[in-house]
């Protein structure tokens, strides 16, 4: 790593040959720490990723030790999965054809679902285009909000918008069905207007609303974050120039947003596109998507055609990502570090409320309340609620009473509270830095390094239940190494599967800052002597330390909200973290069947979750500027 | 600093270690040792039938520990373990349905679970029409019969399967996805039973078409239920034995057979092949069908005891109701087919 400065020249510039061995032992890891942290990330990905999805997927392609294509073409050329386009692989000659018609299937009306001639693939890639779509229509104004208004309880807002993200599905089918069903608060309010009811559950508008409730925070969490560091003597240098203030936004803010935007709509896409439980607990199976039909197929144990359907998912993701990673490299800007643009107070006196903007705001906060507040709050009010409406505190009484039991294969609250935290910090301290390790390499790496990103960000490109089925086969199963079976669960196995899947969040915030700063920094630093670590540590990590800090808070929301990975690597109260305790929750029928004491739990991970993330951010404050 | 101290602490709480390691090998006499029973999640903890058995086992046979595991995808993961050779680490599995011993018979070349049934005291008590294993490997120890659930205010019975397509009945109907549900799965098979193999698609697109919902899930389904989302829900003929008392409302909570018939789904009980503890795992099978286990394990589970002239506790009889006909598919009916009939099912609901 040390190409410019050998050790043999640093040491001449340190001008200490009598250093103790100490020293030389920590210059020896300093130097070398880079090499270790890349070979200790790859390490990591290999056991609990790419060693046990290539399990999984290698059943695509291969049959009896001999590769075949069967498995993927049985899927490509059935028109249940690729619709008019089946003929693609059936009939290659007829393609042109096929396509304008598959085409011609995306009706005009965007909720006329066209999945018969779609395809199921078609269909899949339909909706998470939509779902990125109404996530980005309802992120956007949030982060133009946050990041250039100024109002009481703005930081506590910006802390929150984490919440969605842990919440479990079944939660927010719950809140979901207190807020838009047929007797929910939506209807109750409409109905007082004179309006509806309106039938919004079990429809693909109301799938795509819970999908943009899931991702449309992630949009403004990462807008927000780009918008904040622009410098705002930049601005001020176009408007001095004579550039009107909407040509200076458009020629100077835009560019520095748009990496950010992009990365969050890619997301939501992809994440979308491998959507799974809230469909079917939502829209029901009219509108199964491919992951819904993937996870049928690992249960029926159908494997080579479940890998198939996996690795055609994978293909479309892997493939938008690498596309943005070239776009990204390509217009990677310079991260400023200058003053950041000063906030307008939201209420400026009574005036300022016949702001157009304002108004508009206004408008925005009430959709948001509807969309965002309404589920969460109905949930915690279901967890004091009896079916017929009456106030109760059986559910928490049942979480008091869980804690108070003494039976074996009890799931106890309080401990599925601190093993969440603890897993989460586990998962924080290994993913930051394997997050950073790979930032580092894609930023400084060359030709080819786009393709390398891309196969290094898979973890959120791969579909959740062939990661579960791989960690099952090879991890729980054991891998016959030297004769021995070698199995690896518990704790450390759940930990470095959270932080596998959370480092690309990591790397996703940090690459793009790292890329931004001048190279004649890091230059400076290292032609004075410091080593490239030290570099990375002393100067660069602390000048984006707002993208190292979001990274990490990500990273602790995956562990906190992750379910999959945990109860198959942990068994049984072992791998109780408070989504888990929450699904055995739904299943305990001692206080008959209620999802009330599910309510209860997920009212518990959400209060944990919120103060979880106020101390981070707040901990984390001193870096803001 | 901070980082070392908790992953140490971590990974002694953790088991980072090589497998293959059970030990015990049990003999006749006195039973003792370690019984280690796969079974899913909600049927240990607080209060629940796994629990009971524990304690009342080791209280008759002091020398004898029961310890349960409870994997997340059930009976595949030992399907799985057997295909990839791996060690089965379970003696015997408890909640195996007919569609899953189908499965397990027709992924695996060799037998998962081995015959138990002419050696086992009280196997012959089983009702005959619960029995589900042609080769007597998997015991009956209770059954369910789904159902559905209807508020008397909204819609009314008799209900027959033609009538669910009139508009009457137009978006009134709540069911499970077959690919993931049990109940879910026993009505799609009812459906079958009813209109044959070759009428059972045309007759759910006509459900499809009369605005049948099907979700993932007996919670999600049930629970959008409550919630008023529609009249009729698929669920169990035990349903009340939940929801009575004076401050529930009866009426949401009526059960309406359909054709006087209600679709059994017997769950049963079935010895690893590879057990070193198959004494032990005998001899809680044979407890499991005493009377006494029975009537607890019946009860808690709110379903039906699998064995003739079983006492249930009042509250029970009084508001479960059992189907004047029941119907099910044998083993030899579904070998072969069930994996088609759902996943034609799905493809035919999901085209739509």
């Amino acid at each position: 790593m040390d190409r410019e400065l050998g050790p043999a020249g640093r040491d001449e510039l340190s001008g200490s040959p009598a250093r103790s061995v100490t020293d030389r032992l920590r210059g020896a890891v300093e130097r070398n720490a880079l090499a270790l942290g890349t070979l200790g990330t790859v390490a990591v990905l290999v056991v609990t990723f790419y060693h046990p999805v290539g399990t999984v997927l290698l059943e695509a392609v291969v049959d009896g030790g001999r590769l075949t294509l069967g498995p993927l073409l049985a899927v490509l050329a059935d028109p249940f999965y690729t619709g008019v386009a089946s003929g693609l692989f059936a009939e290659p000659l007829a393609v042109p054809g096929g396509i304008l018609a598959w085409l011609g299937q995306v009706s005009l009306s965007p909720f006329a679902v066209p999945s018969a001639s779609l395809g199921l693939i078609g269909f899949t890639a339909y909706q998470a285009a939509l779902s990125t779509v109404a996530s980005v229509a309802l992120g956007l104004p949030g982060a133009y909000l946050l990041s250039r208004f100024e109002f009481r309880g703005r930081r506590t807002i910006r802390s929150l918008t984490i919440l969605p993200f842990v919440l479990p599905s079944i939660m927010v089918a719950v809140g979901f069905l207190a807020m838009f069903g047929a007797n929910g608060v939506f209807n109750d309010v409409l109905r007082v207007f004179g309006l509806g009811p309106f039938r919004l559950l079990f429809t693909l508008e109301i799938v795509i609303l819970a999908h943009a409730f899931y991702n449309a925070p992630l949009v403004t969490r990462l807008v927000t974050a780009a918008w904040e560091s622009v410098d705002a003597s930049g601005v001020e240098t176009a408007r001095a120039m004579g550039a009107s203030p909407r040509r200076a936004f458009r020629d100077v803010v835009v560019p520095q947003l748009l990496p950010a935007l992009l990365t969050a709509a890619l997301l939501a896409f992809v994440f979308t596109f491998m959507t799974f439980p809230i469909v079917l607990a939502l829209g029901g199976l009219r509108l199964a998507t491919l992951e819904v039909w993937l996870y049928a197929r690992v249960r029926d144990l159908a494997l080579a055609e479940a890998a198939a359907i996996g690795t055609i998912e994978t293909v479309v993701t892997l493939s938008l990502t690498y596309l943005y990673l070239r776009y990204e490299a390509r217009t990677a800007g310079t991260t400023d570090r200058g003053r950041p643009l000063t906030r307008r107070p939201l209420f400026d006196g009574v005036r300022s409320l016949a702001d157009p903007v304002r108004l508009a705001l206004l408008g925005y906060g009430a959709v948001v309340v509807v969309v965002f507040v309404g589920p969460l709050l109905s949930m915690v009010v279901e967890s004091v609620t009896t079916p017929s409406g009456a106030f109760t505190t059986a559910y928490w009484q049942f979480l008091v009473d869980q804690q108070t039991a003494a039976t074996a294969g009890t799931v106890q609250p309080l401990q599925a509270v601190v093993r969440s935290l603890l897993f989460g910090a586990g998962t924080l301290l290994l993913a930051v830095p394997m997050g950073v390790v790979v930032s580092v390499l894609s930023v400084r790496g060359g030709r080819g390094s786009r393709a390398v990103e891309a196969v290094l960000t898979a973890p959120l490109a791969v579909s959740g239940v062939v990661v579960g089925l791989g960690l099952l086969q090879t991890l729980v199963f054991g891998t016959v190494l030297f004769g021995q079976r070698i199995v690896l669960t518990g704790a450390v196995a759940v930990v470095a599967a959270h932080a596998v899947s959370a480092y690309p969040f990591v790397t996703r915030n940090v690459a793009p800052a790292l890329g931004g700063l001048d190279p004649r920094v890091v230059d400076a630093a290292r032609s004075l002597g410091a080593s490239r670590v030290r570099t990375l540590l002393d100067v660069e990590l602390p000048l984006v330390a707002t993208s190292v800090l979001a990274g990490a808070a990500f990273a602790f929301a995956i562990s906190v909200g992750e379910f999959d990975a945990t109860v198959i690597l942990a068994e049984g109260v072992d791998s109780a973290t408070m989504p888990v305790a929450l699904e055995r929750y739904i299943g305990n029928r001692s206080i008959g069947p209620s999802l009330g004491p599910a309510t209860a739990m997920g009212t518990v991970l959400l209060a944990v979750t919120a103060v979880s993330f106020f101390a981070i951010d707040r901990l984390g404050g001193r870096y803001e500027r | 600093m901070k980082r070392r101290t908790f992953l140490t602490g971590v990974g002694t709480a953790g088991a980072v270690g090589l497998a293959g390691c059970t030990g015990f090998v049990g003999g006749g006499g006195d039973p003792s040792g370690t019984l280690t029973v796969a079974t899913y999640s909600s049927f240990t903890g607080e209060g629940t039938a796994g629990t009971w058995l524990k304690s009342a086992f080791e209280g008759e046979y002091p020398d004898a520990t029961v310890e349960f595991v409870t994997p997340e995808n059930g009976l595949n993961q030992y399907i799985q373990r057997a295909q990839q050779d791996a060690p089965i680490d379970a003696d015997l599995y408890v909640g195996l349905n007919t569609g899953e011993l189908v499965r397990a018979d027709e992924r695996l070349d060799t037998d998962l679970f081995v015959s138990v049934e002419n050696s086992l005291d009280g196997a012959e008590r089983v009702k005959s029409d619960l029995r589900i294993d042609p080769d007597g490997r998997a015991i009956t120890y209770d059954t369910g019969y789904i159902t559905l659930v209807y508020d008397e205010d909204e819609v009314s019975g008799p209900f027959t399967f033609d009538a669910l397509l009139d508009p009457e009945f137009e978006d009134a109907l709540i069911t499970q996805n077959a690919q993931q549900s049990d109940p879910g799965r026993a009505f799609l098979l009812w459906t079958i039973d009813a209109k044959g193999e070759d009428g059972y698609l045309d007759y759910w697109q006509g459900l499809v078409d009369n605005g049948v919902t099907i979700l993932d899930d007996w919670e999600p389904a049930y629970n959008a239920y409550l919630a008023e989302e529609a009249p009729m829900v698929v669920s169990y003929s035990t349903d009340q034995v939940y929801y009575h008392g004076p401050d529930v409302d009866m009426s949401r909570h009526q059960v309406g057979f359909i054709e006087d018939q209600g679709y059994a789904n017997p769950e049963a009980m079935a010895l690893f092949a590879g057990s070193d503890q198959s004494e032990l795992g005998r001899q809680f099978m044979e407890f499991v069908l005493t009377p006494e286990a029975q009537r607890e394990v019946a009860s808690r589970n709110v379903q039906y005891p699998a064995v003739e002239g079983v006492e249930m506790p009042e509250e029970f009889s009084q508001y479960a109701y059992e189907p004047p006909e029941a119907v099910t598919f044998t083993y030899d009916e579904l070998a072969g087919n069930v994996s088609t009939w759902i996943e034609n099912w799905a493809r035919q609901v999901a085209t739509n």
